[in-house]
């Protein structure tokens, strides 16, 4: 399953086209707090979390995942500049990085 | 040893008399009854009054009729319970002019026991001045914060790229999904399905998202139509320098101002005009800063066409490849510039109908930027009837 948790409807709608025309199985959610109340991910299953959400933001959430012991692929996106990003993954284990704009194919990068 | 004394007295009363009338300030001495028994000769510019005229009147003469009431009250009070308002502390206080002009006056007052009994000096710093200056300031504050606009503007300019941000992740992934939809039909000899006009649909959408942000910054840095008027090039030159001279405050750059003597008319919107100088003189001063004269030179010139106002300073100039870029929006070399400034002045400079040029320098030479505007004619309708 890959789960995208994405404030932006747009880019999150897009990235659901971009999966599911794939024929992967994709979930979406808005917020941090809204995946946390209705989801946990299975160890095998793939989170796209944005780092700027609001609310509890995408790097809160990962840390929030490492410490209940649930260990799914993370990939982060984010818009910020590489200085920022470095801020909010500190500490992090290893998080795949994709930078907003897109500057290649997303879905190669995901399932890769 | 009387006479002496006397003597002594004689010389430090005249001493005291032409120092009270050399003094800057004004000065005033009067009795426990209020009344006047020393008035200067500044006294007499700030009210209007000869001395001999003032002496012996009470002080409430000078006073606008609202202060003279309580100015009694003060005195009868402190005579009283010798509680203090004014003496040895100094504040702010208004004067009447024998014409009527009321105006802000510092006072300070001492007090003297004499053999007269009690009196009182005042001395007396005229505030209209330092309000004219205070003004002054607050209105160049004023414009600074206008003139800043340009540098919120590279904020501005931060937050724009991270809107544009969004939609333009969203559309690249629209394109990335359908091309390999397309793709994939392509594959199986299958011809493309709605879904992915559906999608193509969005990112049309998401596109029209981003331009409506960049619509949106265009009208930020447009604000407002032009205001044009017939203006003297050199006074909005000054004026700008006066802002960046404020703006930079401390700086230790020295400014070369190279003015001829006539004024060059031009029609502009002084504004604008003078955003394109406080950005061309903001960067100048950067490099001017580094540099070992340190030293930034504006001249202004015309000939019968243009006028011009150039901006050279003492800094390393550009390289060839800075300068193919210099004029793009976001192309800077600083670490926090947003290469906005020279974009949107020469934005500005062509709306006039003129132009903003760039000259690279090197070989110890600093670059030159040089705004040219259209000169203004008089008689201008008789040009179209000729033209
Ligand atoms: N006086 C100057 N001397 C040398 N280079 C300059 C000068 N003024 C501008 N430049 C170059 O032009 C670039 C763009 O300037 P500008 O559009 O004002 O943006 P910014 O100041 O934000 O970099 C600067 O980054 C700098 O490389
Ligand atoms: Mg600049």
């Amino acid at each position: 399953m890959y789960i995208i948790v994405e404030d932006d409807p747009s880019v999150a709608d897009a990235l659901e086209s971009l999966l599911s025309g794939a024929g992967l199985p994709v979930r979406v959610f808005a917020s941090a707090e809204e995946f946390i109340h209705s989801a946990s991910p299975a160890p095998d299953d793939t989170m796209i979390v944005d780092l700027g959400l609001p609310g509890m933001s995408g790097g809160e959430l990962v840390r929030h995942l490492e410490k209940a012991g649930a260990t799914p692929k993370v990939i982060a996106i984010s818009g910020t500049s590489s200085r920022t990003i470095a801020r909010e993954t500190e500490g992090l284990a290893d998080v795949k990085i994709l930078r907003k704009p897109p500057a290649a194919d997303w879905l190669e990068a995901i399932t890769a | 040893m009387g006479e002496l004394e006397d003597r002594r007295t004689a010389v430090s009363e005249a001493r005291f008399e032409s120092l009270l009338d050399t003094a800057a300030d004004g000065v005033i001495v009067i009795d426990e009854t209020g009344r006047m028994l020393v008035f200067n000769k500044i006294c007499e510019q700030l009210f209007g009054y000869t001395s001999q005229e003032a002496i012996g009147q009470n002080v409430s003469l000078i006073m606008p009729p609202e202060f003279s009431v309580s100015h009694d009250r003060f005195m009868n009070n402190y005579h009283r319970t010798g509680e203090r308002r004014i003496i040895g502390i100094g504040r702010e206080v208004s004067g009447m002019h024998r014409d009527g002009t009321v105006f802000p006056l510092e006072l300070s007052v001492g007090e003297a026991k004499t053999a007269d009994g009690r009196q009182y000096i005042g001395v007396l710093r005229d505030l209209r001045s330092r309000r004219a200056v205070e003004q002054r300031v607050s209105q160049l504050q004023a414009q600074v914060v206008h003139m800043t606009r340009l540098s919120a503007m590279d904020e501005m300019g931060a937050a724009m790229a991270h809107e544009l941000n969004q939609p333009l992740t969203a559309l690249l992934l629209y394109l990335q999904a359908v091309a390999r939809q397309v793709r994939a039909c392509h594959a199986d000899a299958k011809p493309p399905s709605d879904k992915m006009l559906d999608v193509l649909d969005k990112a049309v959408l998401e596109a029209e998202r981003a331009s409506h942000i960049v619509q949106r910054m265009r009208q930020m840095v447009e604000k407002r139509d032009p205001e044009r008027a017939t203006v003297d090039l050199r006074e909005v030159v000054n004026e700008a320098l006066d802002l960046s001279e404020f703006v930079a405050q401390g700086a230790t750059v020295t400014i070369r101002r190279v003015f001829g003597m006539t004024p060059i008319q031009v029609d502009a919107d002084a504004t604008q005009i003078q955003q394109i100088l406080l950005n061309l003189l903001r960067n100048a001063r950067e490099v001017a800063k580094e540099s070992e004269e340190r030293w930034v030179k504006v001249s202004i010139g015309s000939d019968d066409r243009s006028a011009f106002v150039s901006v050279t300073d003492s800094g390393p100039g550009f390289s060839e490849d800075v300068g193919k870029s210099l004029f793009r929006t976001f192309s800077t070399t600083k670490k926090s510039g947003m290469g906005l400034g020279l974009a949107i002045s020469r934005a500005i400079a062509q709306n006039h109908g003129g132009d903003l040029m760039a000259d690279p320098g090197g070989n110890g030479q600093g670059a030159t930027f040089t705004l040219m505007l259209p000169m203004h004619h008089s008689d201008e309708a008789e040009e179209d009837t000729w033209g």
